[in-house]
């Protein structure tokens, strides 16, 4: 992990003095994971791929901006993908709602339910996997829909078919918990 | 409500970085960051919480043309000092190459260069489209200076973001609502002619509206290649050649 840390802040730091190499260095090290991230959100490539080409951009240009108190050099580049998806998730609700309703599930599976390929079994369990696994698995349900797929509470609704004061709560309370945990 | 009580500040930040808390709420909430340090703080703390849920996601390569539009839209794919030279002698390669896909790490190398004006060439048909539906219009109202040349900014999606007409005085830009300028840059407009080492400025681009720009004196003493337009701080370039090269453009004699 620090490893990694330092690769990209060396990466980072060169690209906001203008080092065009290594900023598509970066590219390189980090599209696959951001990609990942925007996929999962927008659930349509050409969209994806647009949200992921805003964010590049933006990297470009706000290099100088990034600061050790806004974490890993990866979470800031994560945090970039996520608003710019979230701006478009907006833009392009209607293809949310349409998706409901052709009960295309499979964007909402969830990435640590254990059944994908996603979590080998080499993974060793982080902090963050510990204070989820401490949580209600429907209120852990409700922060991976909202946070994996950018759904809304009115979203998350119709996916778990409860009401919307409930799913509110238990957002709220689930972070709040997680925040207790992680800070322990 | 107190933004300042930590529990609130941090439920608040939460469901920001979450992604529930949604329109009006967010737009104020993120007005709110840039104004309280706490609440700014509180979100790089969420980030640095749930982002590792992200280490769950397998990794997805883009396609190659990703990188490529982010190439093209930062500039990257035209030098900006010896930018004449280049596009004098490529326009004249590319008529007679196939395009050519460059390597990810090949970020400024020629071939990409290339790549860049075969697609320039293939948009050029739209903006052929809009130069004859602009002309057509213009037929209409004989008060106006005759343009004599004209050209079409177009963003990486072909979007036209600036239309210019050249009269004999003046240039006349007016822009698109494709445009969206960022508030602390200006935007200026160059003309790169053969056997002129560096691009000539022409003066800033109007962020908004319509703007008539004086007709530099060698403008029609020179053989302009391609017109250009860079990204600069407020004002203008503070050396006298484009900061970062962002669209290039044909200029087309009517």
């Amino acid at each position: 992990m620090t490893m990694e840390q330092d690769t990209l802040l060396g990466l980072l730091s060169a690209t906001a003095a203008g080092d065009k190499q290594a900023f598509a260095n970066l590219y390189k090290q980090t599209s696959g994971q951001l990609f990942a991230v925007s996929l999962k959100m927008l659930g349509r490539r050409e969209l994806a791929e647009e949200a992921l080409q805003e964010a590049y951009v933006k990297i470009w240009h706000n290099a100088t901006e990034y600061q050790h108190g806004k974490g890993l050099v990866l979470t800031w580049m994560i945090s970039i993908v996520r608003y710019r998806a979230l701006d478009m998730l907006r833009y392009h609700k209607v293809r949310k709602e349409d998706q409901f309703e052709d009960g295309q599930e499979a964007m909402f599976e969830d990435p640590m339910s254990g059944e994908g390929a996603d979590e080998g079994p080499d993974i060793t369990k982080t902090k963050l996997d510990n204070c989820m696994g401490e949580l209600e698995p429907q209120q852990k349900q409700a922060i991976h829909l909202a946070y994996y797929n950018g759904l809304t509470h009115h979203e998350v609704v119709g996916h778990l078919d409860l009401p919307l004061g409930t799913v509110k709560s238990w957002i709220r309370r689930g972070l709040q918990q997680l925040q207790r945990c992680l800070a322990l | 409500m107190n933004y300042r009580d930590p529990e609130i500040r941090d439920a608040l930040a939460a469901e920001y970085v979450l992604g529930t808390l949604r329109g009006q709420a967010r737009r104020r909430f993120q007005t709110l960051m840039m104004q309280i340090p706490s609440l700014r703080e509180s979100t790089w703390l969420w980030e640095q919480h749930l982002h590792g849920m992200n280490e769950r996601l397998t990794p997805v390569e883009p396609d190659q043309a990703v990188w490529q539009h982010i190439s093209q839209r930062l500039g990257f794919t035209v030098a900006n000092a010896d930018i004449d030279t280049r596009v004098a002698t490529d326009i004249a390669d590319v008529q007679t190459s196939a395009p050519s896909t460059s390597p990810q790490s090949n970020v400024v190398s020629l071939s990409s260069f290339k790549t860049r004006l075969w697609q320039g060439a293939a948009s050029f048909a739209t903006a052929a489209a809009l130069i004859l539906a602009v002309v057509l219009v213009k037929q209409q109202s004989i008060d106006l200076p005759v343009a004599q040349q004209m050209a079409v900014v177009q963003g990486a999606e072909s979007q036209a973001l600036w239309l210019i007409e050249v009269t004999e005085r003046s240039i006349e830009v007016r822009s698109t609502s494709n445009f969206t300028p960022l508030a602390n840059k200006d935007y200026e407009l160059w003309m790169i002619a053969k056997g002129v080492e560096n691009p000539i400025s022409l003066g800033l681009l109007p962020k908004s509206g319509q703007l008539s720009l004086p007709k530099n004196s060698q403008f029609d003493e020179v053989d302009i290649v391609a017109l250009a337009v860079s990204l600069e701080p407020l004002n203008g370039s503070p050396n006298g050649l484009p900061t970062e090269v962002l669209y290039t453009a044909e200029l087309a004699i009517l």
